[in-house]
């Protein structure tokens, strides 16, 4: 039985709290809210507390990644290679109760990072900009405090999966690079050798299907739906796709009517898909693991 | 009910064989040893006790559970302090206790378990990642008290801690022992256990060489000893008179030094007797008993060449000595 997920989760947690990492993160992701309200208040006139929402959209999806791969990827490994793991596990916690339990308590941490830096931006908000529109707000939080677990997710499935530390770094700082640096070449490269021409801004489907998947795609695409003014995606372009087609969701891409898996809140199954699979994968392999 | 029962137990990394079919049964209440050079799969062996490492053939119980598929059944009534293991470096002395006591659902008092270690209030108020290497490993014992477990596997207990921390932890092994507790614990120092075992196994290789008892293996090496005897005066007749004795087998003679070999531990009276008997002065006799050690060198001899000059009393070449001063 699998009882004390929540005991290492609660543990996970305080050692957390005690930890600069989460602090550090905090600081970033607050800061980060904190700047860019007062840069916008500043430069900006006639600007709304939605838009401003919107804006900090951007940055946000930079480094809750980040912020969140870097709290997740050392979470099973670390203590797999510094042998801290034996302590934990001969204790009843079983390895089902390590992966969740740490997937749990490393979410908090994310979650509560992320949730800081969203009551300061309802505060900043207010103060700057007078009437904050809460429902855009609640819903921006939750879509963001989602992408964050997904991201942690994804590290702590790594962390299990793998041997060493360098070895999870590698997979995670990897995976990132292909989400925001070679996406493009890796779906719409093989459209351009198929057709012999990049996507169109009404491409073939599949390639709706596969582009949509990337996360960071996802969480704007959820995000353009939720508050005013338009999130663009942060990522390398290599002018495979037609210049237009940037920043399309892919239910505005599709001729006619989408179907469910290209609308915009399909970009919850694709954050869903790239926190679950990871995670199973991991899971899978620190089961059959020696220690 | 045998606390630990290992049958034809086997794990094999690539080409390696760590350790290689062993059998071994642990009695429920007994204080077992088990012994064996660096390197010879010993902690092998508790990993796949503790379902950190998976076996290639074999299987083993633990109280009765099946070591890999009833894992979850044995670790709440198990103590374990594992061999290279780290504790949380930010989390506090008292706080490692409480959440052992958490996981186990005891209602240990942490204070008394901390006092039980030698780790003060202190101590327990700091973060563990101040700890000395044998705090740590006194805190990591503490864990594995928790919860009064009906067996305590230990992996090289005396790891970090100078000569007062090893005897605090036999009279801590020996205490739990009296509460009825099983304890099995590995070491590659034979004097650790010899104080506070019932029986010992010695592992070489992989291999299970000698399962006995601590009185049972100083049978097997017999009453074997050097006497040497310091006369007043010449000793070649008294060579003779010495080695006429049963019992003794060869005897060396140099200067006033008589130096005897002795195999039935009367003969060694025996000796004396006889040499007073023909007129010789005595002026000192020194024995120097076969220790345990020469034996455990012995069945780990295999190792001797990788072992060489590596640890104390095992890498040594011939039988090591331990000298006593005859009243």
């Amino acid at each position: 039985m699998s009882s004390h997920i929540p005991i290492v989760a609660r543990k996970e947690f305080d050692d957390a709290g005690r930890s600069k990492l989460l602090w550090s993160l905090i600081g970033l992701l607050v800061g980060l809210v904190v700047i860019g309200y007062t840069a916008i208040w500043y430069t900006v006139d006639d600007v709304t507390a939605a838009e401003a929402l919107s804006f900090v959209g951007t940055p946000l999806q930079v480094i809750i990644p980040i912020a969140a791969l870097i709290a997740g990827y050392m979470a099973v490994v670390g203590e797999r290679r510094s042998g801290s793991i034996k302590l934990l596990l001969g204790l009843p916690p079983n390895r089902t109760d390590i992966v969740f339990g740490k997937l749990l308590g490393r979410t908090a941490v994310v979650g509560l990072a992320v949730g800081l830096a969203f009551l300061v931006s309802l505060v900043l908000g207010a103060v700057f900009f007078g009437s904050v529109p809460f429902v855009d707000w609640l819903g921006f939080a939750a879509v963001s405090v989602l992408f964050g677990t997904t991201f942690v997710g994804l590290a702590v499935g790594v962390s299990a999966g793998v041997a060493t530390r360098g070895k999870s770094m590698a997979i995670v700082v990897g995976l990132y690079m292909v989400f925001v640096a070679l996406w493009e070449l890796l779906t719409a490269g093989p459209y351009y050798l198929i057709y012999d021409e990049g996507p169109p801004v009404e491409p073939e489907t599949w390639y709706l299907v596969l582009d949509q998947f990337n996360p960071i795609f996802a969480y704007t695409n959820l995000a353009n739906t939720i508050v005013e003014g338009s999130i663009f995606p942060f990522q390398f372009q290599y002018g495979l796709q037609s210049t237009e087609a940037y920043g399309l969701t892919p239910a505005e891409r599709y001729p006619g009517d989408a179907p469910f898996y290209l609308q915009d809140w399909f970009g919850v199954v694709v954050l869903l898909f790239w926190l679950v699979v990871p995670v199973a994968i991991g899971y899978y392999r620190f089961q059959r693991a020696d220690l | 009910m045998s606390a630990i029962e290992i049958s034809g137990l086997t794990k094999e990394y690539g080409d390696l064989t760590a350790v290689d079919d062993l059998d071994l049964t642990v009695d429920d209440g007994e204080v077992f040893g088990f012994l064996g050079p660096n390197g010879a799969g010993k902690s092998t062996t508790i990993n796949m006790l503790l379902d950190f490492t998976r076996p290639t053939a074999g299987s083993a119980t633990v109280l009765g559970y099946d070591a890999q598929a009833e894992s979850d059944s044995i670790s709440p009534r198990v103590g374990v302090l594992p061999e290279g293991f780290d504790i949380y470096p930010r989390l506090s002395g008292r706080r490692h206790i409480e959440f052992a006591a958490k996981t186990k659902a005891a209602d240990d008092d942490p204070e008394a378990i901390l006092r039980r270690v030698g780790l003060s209030a202190d101590d327990a108020d700091r973060p563990a990642g101040d700890y000395s290497k044998g705090m740590r490993q006194r805190l990591a014992t503490g864990m594995a008290l928790v919860g009064d477990p009906d067996l305590l596997i230990m992996d090289e207990p005396s790891t970090g801690l100078d000569p007062h921390g090893i005897r605090e932890m036999q009279d801590l092994v020996r205490s739990e022992a009296e509460r009825g507790t099983t304890v099995f614990f590995s070491s590659h120092i034979l004097e650790h256990v010899e104080a506070v075992c019932d029986r010992v196994g010695v592992l070489n290789e992989g291999r299970l060489v000698a399962v006995d008892t601590i009185d049972g293996l100083r049978e097997e090496i017999g009453g074997g000893a050097t006497m040497t005897l310091t006369l007043a005066d010449g000793t070649a007749e008294a060579r003779e008179v010495a080695g006429s004795v049963p019992g003794v087998t060869e005897v060396t003679a140099s200067g006033r030094t008589l130096e005897c070999t002795i195999t039935d531990p009367a003969a060694k009276a025996e000796v004396v007797t006889a040499l007073a008997g023909a007129g010789t002065t005595i002026e000192d006799v020194r024995i120097e008993e076969v220790s345990l050690e020469s034996l455990f060198t012995a069945l780990t001899n295999g190792d001797e060449a990788d072992a060489a000059g590596d640890a104390e009393g095992i890498g040594a070449g011939g039988p090591e000595t331990e000298t006593e001063v005859a009243r």
